[in-house]
């Protein structure tokens, strides 16, 4: 259990540590990706160079993944701020946000699924089944 | 630590404890456990009289681990790395198309209710992750405070809707609907991603890190031909 434990926390440890070099190099080099994502880049190449075995992180990892949506609550409680905001223009705001955000999901998605079937369909359908399921 | 403190990390957790259940036993989209909690917690800070800045070392403490969350979603991509490769093509064409169909209908938009500039480059970045929706919206003479918060509200649109539109728009292909939400929703729309299946989550963590990258460079170009 304190083993389990002990190797769970190093896991993320481990996470946070590739997170901090993401932090570095993007301020360092000036570039325009957030450190997170930087992090995330770096991190998926040093698993696919073998650098990094899955197995010293893949349980912190999962952990993370899955309570993602925990980390943007208190940011997300920060719009009681803006109430008044949201309050005085919340219609015209939600017709252009969320008009917005359904167009670019349309044509994100749309744009997708039409040419991967397309190809799919090029390569005699041998995917075209696979993607139908598991929504 | 001050009570207060102590008492919004007990809140808050316990909150998300409760809607994650809700979530899994009751599938809809207003138990989104993003929205809901949040909606929760902001009413009880509002009755208890706590205000945000008080609620803040709290919300900076839970947030610690944002970043390598985000570094986690590295295992999923790895996962499905051969799919994305197979399908890179179809992927990068979706996430320009999808990226600058989000931009300009936004503009748009926000032109025809006459918002005006600082509000208008704020709408621009909204579908990014926050801080380069907020180096962006700098750049090209956005208000970037309304930027983060036009982000926040997007990203939970996202979460919430976002799967239900895609159903009703009948993108049913797992990978289209990941893309989809990760170029338009950022992290937020990952985190419900990743809770609809391992592909889903690996696309869209990947396609809001690629959508970052996209909008950094062609926004700044891009915006003064729109406005």
């Amino acid at each position: 259990m304190v083993k389990q434990g002990g190797i769970f926390l190093a896991q993320i440890a481990l996470l946070w540590l590739i997170y901090q070099a993401g932090v570095l190099i993007s301020s360092f080099l000036h570039l325009p990706v957030p450190g997170s994502v930087l992090g995330m880049i770096i991190l998926f190449l040093l698993l696919t160079a073998k650098v990094i075995r899955l197995d010293w992180i893949e349980k912190g990892a999962a952990f993370l993944n899955k309570h993602l949506a925990f980390f943007f609550i208190p940011i997300s409680v920060g719009l009681m701020v803006y109430l008044d905001l949201l309050k005085e223009s919340g219609i015209t705001l939600a017709v252009i946000l969320f008009g917005s955000s359904i167009i670019g999901m349309a044509v994100t998605g749309g744009t997708v699924q039409i040419l991967s079937k397309r190809t799919a369909e090029g390569k005699k359908g041998e995917s075209a089944h696979e993607q139908r399921h598991s929504v | 630590m001050s009570s207060v403190t102590l008492f919004s990390i007990l809140l808050t957790v316990a909150v998300y404890w409760v809607s994650r259940r809700l979530a899994i036993r009751f599938p809809s989209p207003l138990l989104t456990p993003v929205f809901s909690s949040t909606v929760v917690i902001v009413f009880i800070l509002l009755w208890s009289g706590i205000t945000y800045e008080e609620y803040t070392p709290a919300k900076d403490i839970m947030t610690y681990l944002l970043g390598p969350a985000t570094v986690a979603l590295a295992v999923p991509l790895y996962h499905n790395l051969n799919i994305l490769l197979k399908k890179a093509w179809p992927s990068l064409l979706g996430l320009v198309a999808g990226t600058a169909a989000t931009i300009v209908s936004g503009v748009v938009l926000a032109k025809l209710f006459h918002f005006s500039e600082e509000m208008t480059g704020a709408i621009a970045v909204k579908s990014v992750t926050s801080p380069v929706a907020f180096d962006v919206a700098n750049v090209i003479g956005g208000d970037p405070v309304l930027a983060a918060v036009f982000v926040i509200i997007s990203g939970v649109f996202g979460a919430v809707a976002g799967p239900w539109v895609l159903t009703a728009l009948r993108i049913t292909d797992p990978f289209a609907r990941g893309l989809s939400i990760g170029t338009t929703a950022h992290g937020v729309g990952t985190s419900q991603m990743v809770v609809e299946g391992e592909m889903q989550g690996a696309v869209s963590g990947a396609a809001m890190g690629a959508a970052a990258i996209l909008v950094s460079i062609i926004l700044p170009w891009l915006f003064p031909l729109i406005q």
